[in-house]
């Protein structure tokens, strides 16, 4: 950053620049201190917009609630009717895939034969004595 | 896993986040200050050069300040120094081209005496310094006031060269960033600025 200057007028131009420098007074250096801080703080107010996030906390924790109010609802007797009633439709459904005896319907039989053998495998994985 | 399971892990990865974050903002700010610390008695010493008044050289620093730090503190450090100098520069352009307009109303104003340097005197300026004159002290005052006259008479950009590669000590492609021109107008405003100085002060400045 800092070339080497061989020039001797651009170092003695250069020196009396630093000289004026160091010996500014200090109401001026005091209003620089000042500016500073200004825009420091200036700086601190303007978050950027990854901090700005914690402003949304209030609203994050009105949608947390609500959304544990939901859980807590499915968990309930009320909401575990509604599930138990979506459960019966899916069983339904692959009551449905296994009856059938469209083309698909074989494809499905293989996955759930698949499935078996793993479950199988998973069960002897498990208890070793009882495989044997 | 629960919803409420769910719950509790997204509010503890939010609970050590804010923390990170909000250091990570303490860290840019403490390089910030220390930035603007390091370069703002450099930065106001050109722009009384290139205006005179002290507080307008203030003002346009402090205003340059402000502006770095509200729209490039998220930059990487690295580009601080010219956008700083790019943004004082706009600001010393803009003060100069008020000056004019001024100068000009004023001009036509029946009864103005026009001022040529359009500046109000400040009262502290003709007090006497309490510091004891050592001769080489002023002589060395009396040589930057020549300089800092003979840069005042140089066109803008040569003097914006000028100061920002010999005062500031910023190297070629920095400048040309600060200035927003290619390297080769740096390297000619330089050269000229230098030239047109020389010719100014001479050999027994």
């Amino acid at each position: 950053m800092n070339e080497l200057r061989r020039d001797p007028f651009e170092e003695r131009s250069r020196a009396l620049f630093q000289d004026s420098v160091e010996n500014l007074d200090m109401r001026i250096r005091s209003r620089l201190t000042q500016a500073r801080s200004a825009a420091i703080a200036a700086a601190a107010g303007r978050r950027p917009w990854f901090l700005s996030l914690t402003t949304w906390a209030p609203a994050a924790g009105v949608t947390a609630a609500a959304v544990l109010g939901v859980a807590l609802w499915l968990g309930s007797p009320l909401g575990h009717q509604t599930a138990t009633l979506a459960v019966a439709q899916t069983n339904l459904e692959d009551l449905d895939l296994v009856a059938s005896s469209d083309e698909g319907a074989g494809d499905a039989m293989e996955m759930m034969q698949d499935d078996l053998d793993f479950y199988e495998f998973a069960a002897s994985a498990a208890n070793p004595d009882s495989a044997a | 896993m629960t919803p409420v399971d769910t719950l509790n892990t997204a509010w503890m990865v939010w609970d050590s986040l804010a923390p990170a974050v909000k250091g990570a903002v303490l860290q840019y700010t403490k390089e910030l200050e220390k930035f603007l610390a390091e370069i703002e008695r450099r930065a106001f010493r050109m722009a009384q050069v290139a205006l005179r008044d002290p507080d307008d050289a203030l003002d346009v620093v402090q205003d340059a300040m402000l502006k770095l730090t509200r729209n490039y503190a998220s930059k990487p450090s690295t580009e601080w120094r010219p956008l700083f100098y790019r943004i004082l520069e706009n600001g010393i352009r803009d003060l100069q081209r008020r000056r004019t307009v001024r100068k000009r109303v004023m001009t036509w104003l029946p009864g103005a005496k026009e001022d040529p340097d359009n500046e109000a005197q400040d009262p502290l300026d003709n007090v006497a310094d309490a510091a004891p004159a050592i001769p080489e002290m002023l002589m060395q005052a009396q040589a930057m006031q020549q300089l800092e006259d003979s840069l005042r008479a140089l066109p803008a950009r040569q003097r914006e060269a000028f100061m920002l590669r010999n005062f500031e000590g910023m190297d070629v492609a920095e400048t040309a960033n600060a200035m927003a021109c290619s390297e080769g107008s740096v390297k000619t405003h330089y050269s000229r600025a230098v030239h047109a100085l020389r010719e100014k002060l001479g050999e027994v400045w």
